[in-house]
């Protein structure tokens, strides 16, 4: 670490950028993977570029696949961050006040990763200026995607520039001035449940698709996000506190699971009244839903899909639940980590396609991503993950720094 | 200041709301068109394509005023009927085929269909007759079909039933009855559509 | 994520600075290169900048800082269609006549389908397609049309894709295609305002405005929509020369298209390629604001009804049966 009278801005930016190309072999070898990856994302996004969405296994009548999926649930990882905000500012509890950095950064590469998904799905994003109020048309307050773009971008300000200056003041070795940022704190937590409600409300609204124009949609997405956002942030501490010497202490591990608990019965309290809405007495609106459980004219490719993860989401929010071993991490991290993974399929395949299929005039067909879409999936995973890791390795570099002086 | 914020907010939602709303009211584009009276001109439509082939202007009048129906006679293989049809005897090569031995008569039920003497004049037979003894000419033929059936005739008059010619702005052409249907065999034939629809993949 | 279990010694701020330079810079080579390598894919694949001259460089360069259709004025609307004529006469070499005329004063169309008088035999669809020049690849069909059993009006029980001798006896047939509802779902869904229902009724998507969020699309209850997956190819000898800038022009990969009512054809007074090409007579269109028209005798006199009624959309096309 450079003196203290030396540390400016430039500096800054020049110590974050080396403490995160330099590390042990094993870093360097996840940096040199994740890199790799992403160049496989790009090589398959090429042939997009060239020949168009074609490539993808999309098609007219099921128009949004795998890119929006993912989109749909990573804005729920982000707004999740809200839950370590929570504790730690409102409730003021000293050991969340350790994590909620990492929870920030966590956060900006999911929003990363959404907005990168955005843009591989559109057909035409060279023309996305067109978004642009002034030079191009925004169509605010009418389109909900509208309405989105905003909230996503101003929740990634917050969630960036908040942390940046907490971050860059304990770099100089002084600390950082509340009155200054905990009004936009405060606004972040009530702009994560906004972030998941307007995501809901672009499926919620459109009475074309009677599967999603239910308004359990919005309250279910914050649950779902909820329960999944802490797993992952559960198991991202733990990599942390197993690898670094930035300990984290057990009652983070502990509350945290009490809220993954709380809210993943919740969504399955959710997940059992839509169950109920659309099996107790069908009707033509309740195709979708039949489609996704039980399959439709012989199309039955999302059924074991959508059975695995129910099942295992319900024995992970067991597991969670009673806890058996008493929060050991032999049991608590493979149970988040089948939470995680359970919601990612419910949310985000076993969400959007089904809402297409039936087609508006009754037709079913099967989706199934290409190589090209997965690659380019694999490819914004892999950027985000290398955005989380580059801030959470300087932000802790930092707070260590910091809390040593 | 959080107070503050959230009463903001929630007064902008409901003027967002208030300003989208409309959904759940009446109003539909069937009041515009209902109180839509006024006399639409549509001859002040600049045509790109005119009705070239030949039409008679129809005896009768539709909602709009006089309109024009698709001639029928240069269309007839072998009119003038009258160049054969004389008083006198005559005789004639591959009379099969001259005794009209082509024409197929299926209109109306098995047994107890239409002849061909009901529509044709019997002395006239540049004409067609109807039943109250009324020359038709065969370009206003509808006036014949229209006898039976006069639900379609009302409806063609009017633009239900059959088929505008090329414009739908500027004098009305209509398609006249044996346009589209045989007199003789009216009912359209079977036949494997233009075209088919693929499936998705 | 990665559990260092081979590296015990975990990370100290001070350890960082003793890692030797020489792995350092060649990592850090690597990295840049894999990133460099990257960035030329991507860039080698937008479009093929060096197989154009000048002049259509600068078309296309005009072409793409251009405003959206809605809110150019009649003179720019002119000059990018004649720069799209000049561009396809350039690349392809065929002369196109696109128009950029505005709707007709007092005329909302409207459009009445007969469910007793169609037979399927999909004069329509054909006579749609080679309108509209639709990417003959992918068979895109802005109609379709459904068999159906009698006793219900449900489009999802018929069957849109039988190819067999028609009609069938105790079956009748009944079309879909964009209904330009006064409420489209659509038009409010779009973020770009890419797509807009035009005074005269016909709801157009402005394809160059357009960035493919298919959000419309999603929107649409009827099935009116088509995105353009790939880029359309069209025999050249079946192209429709006589174009309009907001209908049958060929659109550009990755835009939303649609049914637009033939308004290269409307606006001129003169009939859609559907209704022409329809051999029973089967569908009616005209100006739903001249009572005297035949659209309006149908809404009149006959039983009519929407798709989707309950759903507040406000479609422009009804069915009636005689």
């Amino acid at each position: 670490m450079r003196p203290l009278h030396e540390r400016n801005l430039r500096t800054f930016l020049a110590d974050v950028i080396r403490w995160n190309l330099i590390g042990s072999l094993g870093f360097q070898l996840f940096r040199i993977i994740l890199l790799g990856v992403m160049g496989l994302g790009i090589y398959a996004y090429s042939f997009q570029a060239r020949y168009g969405l074609s490539v993808t296994g999309m098609n007219d009548i099921v128009s949004w696949g795998f890119y929006i999926s993912n989109f749909t649930f990573l804005v729920g990882v982000a707004a999740a961050a809200v839950m370590l905000i929570l504790p730690a500012y409102v409730f003021h509890d000293p050991n969340f006040h350790r994590v909620v950095i990492i929870g920030e950064g966590v956060a900006v590469g999911a929003l990363v990763m959404c907005l990168t998904f955005i843009m591989v799905d559109l057909g035409g994003p060279l023309q996305a200026w067109h978004l642009i109020p002034g030079i191009g048309i925004f169509n605010f307050p009418s389109s909900i995607l509208a309405w989105d773009v905003l909230v996503l971008n101003g929740y990634l300000l917050l969630n960036a520039l908040v942390p940046a200056y907490i971050l860059y003041s304990h770099y100089k070795g002084r600390p950082a001035d509340e009155r200054k940022y905990r009004p936009f704190v405060f606004l972040s937590i009530f702009w994560a449940f906004s972030i998941h409600m307007v995501t809901a409300f672009l499926y919620q609204g459109l009475p074309a698709r009677p599967f999603w124009n239910n308004p359990l949609m919005g309250p279910r997405f914050l649950a779902s996000a909820f329960a999944a956002g802490p797993a992952l942030i559960t198991l991202i501490l733990a990599v942390i506190h197993y690898s670094t010497t930035y300990k984290i202490d057990r009652s983070v591990f502990n509350k945290l699971r009490l809220i993954i608990v709380i809210s993943a019965i919740i969504n399955l309290l959710m997940l059992f009244s839509e169950v109920f809405k659309e099996f107790y007495f069908p009707t033509h609106h309740s195709s979708s839903a039949v489609y996704l459980f039980f399959g439709m004219d012989g199309r039955t490719s999302l059924v074991p899909w959508i059975w695995t993860s129910v099942c295992v989401n319900l024995l992970a929010t067991l597991v969670l639940a009673f806890n058996p071993g008493k929060s050991n991490p032999k049991v608590l991290l493979p149970a988040c980590l089948f939470l995680f993974v359970a919601i990612w399929m419910e949310k985000g395949i076993g969400l959007i396609v089904p809402g297409l299929i039936p087609s508006p005039l009754g037709e079913v067909v099967d989706y199934l991503p290409t190589w090209v879409e997965l690659s380019v999936t694999l490819g914004i995973f892999a950027l985000g993950i290398t955005i989380v890791t580059w801030l959470i390795r300087a932000a802790l570099i930092i707070e260590q720094d910091y809390s040593s002086v | 200041m959080t107070k503050q914020l959230y009463s903001a907010l929630f007064l902008l939602l409901c003027i967002t709301l208030i300003s989208d709303s409309g959904a759940a009211s009446e109003k539909s584009v069937l009041d515009e068109i209902n109180a839509a009276e006024d006399r639409f001109d549509s001859r002040a439509v600049p045509l790109f394509k005119q009705v070239t082939d030949e039409r008679v202007l129809a005896h009768e009048e539709y909602q709009g005023g006089p309109f024009w129906v698709l001639a029928r006679k240069s269309q007839i293989e072998r009119y003038k009927c009258s160049s054969c049809h004389t008083d006198k005897s005559m005789t004639a090569q591959q009379g099969r085929e001259l005794t009209h031995g082509n024409v197929i008569l299926e209109h109306g039920d098995e047994g107890q269909g239409l002849l061909c003497i009901d529509c044709h004049h019997p002395q006239e037979r540049d004409f067609l007759e109807d039943k109250k003894g009324r020359k038709i000419d065969f370009d206003h033929s509808y006036q014949l079909c229209g006898q039976c059936h006069f639900r379609q005739k009302r409806d063609w008059l009017g633009g239900a039933h059959g088929k505008r010619a090329l414009n739908w702005a500027g004098e009305r052409t209509v398609y006249n009855c044996t346009t589209c249907h045989d007199p003789h065999s009216p009912r359209f034939k079977k036949r494997f559509p233009a075209t088919y629809s693929v499936e998705l993949d | 994520m990665s559990v260092k279990k081979d590296d015990h010694e975990p990370i100290r701020t001070d350890a960082l600075l003793e890692k030797k330079s020489s792995r350092r810079t060649f990592l850090k080579g690597l990295s840049i290169g894999a990133a460099a390598g990257s960035a030329a894919l991507t860039a080698g694949c937008i479009g093929s900048v060096e197989a154009a001259t000048p002049e259509e460089l600068k078309l296309r360069w005009q072409e793409f800082f251009k405003k959206n259709y809605r809110l150019m004025s009649q003179e720019e609307k002119d000059g990018t269609v004649a720069r799209l004529e000049r561009l396809a006469k350039m690349r392809d070499n065929i002369d196109l006549q696109m128009g950029s005329y505005p709707p007709l004063d007092g005329v909302l169309y409207g459009y009445a389908f007969n469910i007793t008088r169609c037979e399927g035999f999909m004069e329509c669809v054909t006579a749609c397609v080679k309108e509209n020049n639709l990417d003959r690849k992918t068979n895109t069909q802005y109609i379709r049309i459904f068999e159906m059993e009698p006793g219900k009006l449900d489009p999802s029980t018929g069957d849109g894709r039988y190819y067999h001798e028609v009609p069938v006896e105790n079956k009748f047939y009944m079309g879909t295609q964009c209904f330009h509802c006064e409420k489209a779902p659509c038009t409010k869904a779009c973020p770009t305002r890419a797509t807009w229902k035009e005074p005269d009724g016909i709801v157009v998507v402005d394809y160059d405005w357009c960035i493919g969020c298919r959000y419309c699309q999603a929107a649409c209850p009827y099935y009116g929509r088509r995105f353009n997956w790939g880029k359309p190819e069209i025999p050249r000898d079946e192209i429709t020369v006589r174009q309009h800038y907001l209908g049958n022009r060929i659109r550009p990969k990755g835009k939303m298209e649609k049914c637009t009512f033939c308004i290269q054809r409307t606006r001129k007074g003169r009939l859609p390629a559907c209704v022409e090409a329809c051999p029973t007579g089967a569908r009616v269109f005209g100006n739903l604001l001249d009572p005297e028209s035949e659209i309006r005798y149908v809404l009149k006199h006959k039983k009519v009804f929407r798709m989707k009624e309950e759903l507040g959309t406000d479609p422009k096309f009804w069915y009636f049966i005689d």
